[in-house]
């Protein structure tokens, strides 16, 4: 065999093995990887939307997903909002809930962000950011106090924490979260949020 | 060519021919991944895997394949090694696949694996490019644990997520940020070269 040809035939069967083989494991491994998925976000939902037994997904668009959680006897308890918006970094993906009347927030889950580690990253710790979330008045739109305080009974009822050292994350946050909460209202005033139960497609 | 033993060829990739410390190569992961113990070893693991299977396939294949297309034959086997690891880091264990993000694929492009093809596995039987590549994955785990070690200990007062500096210490940012990763780098770099240069003094 001349060399050019050598060359080829060595380059195609080096391809065609190692295409095969990464066929095979995407095969094998895609399954699981969905579940993964999946279950960050059943996860996700049962924190912001506790007492969540099944959940089901009433209004999705690019970036912007409604599930509607139910309790055991398969009544709405409230609508879990999985979105994602810029950070200072790069995207951040969270979550939150409201009661089915969208009058409070209970809470919000972050599920992805790459937000500077030690300070924006901070927008995942409970004890700093994420509890000063808990229960909030839906009815306005919600706004930041700085500089941040220690006590949940410091801030008003529409107000959450900033995180010392990440304003800009803390803020990226809560516009990402009022943006959806106005969606999230529209979307629901228009009728939009339709269960499978009463309107089967 | 083989003069070395087997067991100073294992030896040597973990001080002498060490790939971050003495050979500055690989130091896109080193830098970016080691601002947490636990990213330290999941990286580490991925080369270990990815650099192994590919030194033995091409120690293996190496009479087959034409000087001229050597390279890009090395990358496309490279490259499976590395989809397989990340697709099954994914499935596996996703939180350590999320926060290492697009390092895991990069492994593709660490000078530390076509490096060791180029030098020593199409050069070697399988059986020493094995020896080869152990050592020289063993020593880059080496470097990215002592590197995360500093960095998530100095910088977040914890080691893999278990708090060991008392109340008393005040993380320091700067330690696991990227300007973090480059002064640890550069003061490891300066002691190894101090400790070589002492070593060779004495020899003499």
């Amino acid at each position: 065999m001349n060399l050019s040809a050598r060359m080829i035939v060595v380059l195609t069967a080096v391809g065609l093995i190692s295409g095969s083989l990464m066929a095979v494991v995407g095969m094998l491994t895609k399954d699981r990887i969905a579940l993964n998925r999946q279950q960050e976000i059943e996860a996700a939902i049962l924190e912001v939307v506790p007492g969540t037994d099944t959940s089901e997904e009433l209004f999705t668009e690019k970036n912007f997903t409604i599930y509607g959680g139910k309790n055991r006897d398969g009544n709405l308890i409230g609508y879990a909002v999985y979105t994602s918006g810029t950070g200072f970094q790069d995207i951040i993906s969270l979550m939150f809930g409201t009661d089915p009347n969208i009058t409070k927030i209970n809470a919000l889950s972050i599920l992805e962000q790459k937000e500077t580690p030690g300070l924006g990253a901070k927008i995942t710790d409970k004890e700093l950011f994420l509890r000063f979330w808990d229960n909030k008045n839906a009815g306005s739109a919600l706004s930041l106090r700085k500089p941040a305080v220690r006590s949940q009974d410091e801030l008003a009822a529409n107000e959450v924490n900033t995180i010392t050292g990440a304003t800009i994350s803390s803020d990226k946050v809560l516009s990402i979260v009022n943006q959806s909460l106005e969606k999230l209202k529209q979307i629901k005033q228009a009728g939009k949020l339709i269960s499978e139960d009463n309107d089967a497609e | 060519m083989p003069s070395k033993s087997v067991g100073a060829e294992y030896i040597k990739g973990l001080w002498e021919e060490n790939p971050v410390f003495r050979q500055l190569l690989g130091m896109c992961p080193i830098l970016a991944v080691t601002n947490a113990v636990i990213n330290g070893i999941a990286m580490g693991l991925a080369t270990y895997f990815v650099l192994i299977l590919s030194s033995v396939v091409v120690s293996s294949i190496k009479k087959l394949i034409p000087s001229q297309v050597r390279i890009a034959s090395y990358i496309v086997i490279i490259a499976t090694f590395v989809t397989i690891a990340d697709r099954f880091m994914a499935a596996f264990f996703p939180p350590i696949s999320k926060s290492l993000g697009p390092y895991i694929p990069l492994i593709v492009v660490n000078c530390i694996i076509l490096g060791r093809q180029e030098a020593f596995s199409s050069k070697n039987s399988v059986g020493r490019s094995l020896v080869d590549a152990l050592g020289m994955s063993t020593g880059f785990i080496l470097a990215l644990l002592v590197l995360s070690s500093i960095r998530e200990i100095l910088g977040m007062g914890t080691f893999l997520g278990h708090q060991v500096m008392g109340a008393w210490f005040k993380p320091w940012i700067i330690m696991i940020l990227p300007a973090g990763a480059f002064i640890t780098l550069g003061i490891l770099l300066a002691v190894a070269l101090v400790i070589e240069s002492e070593t060779k003094k004495r020899k003499n």
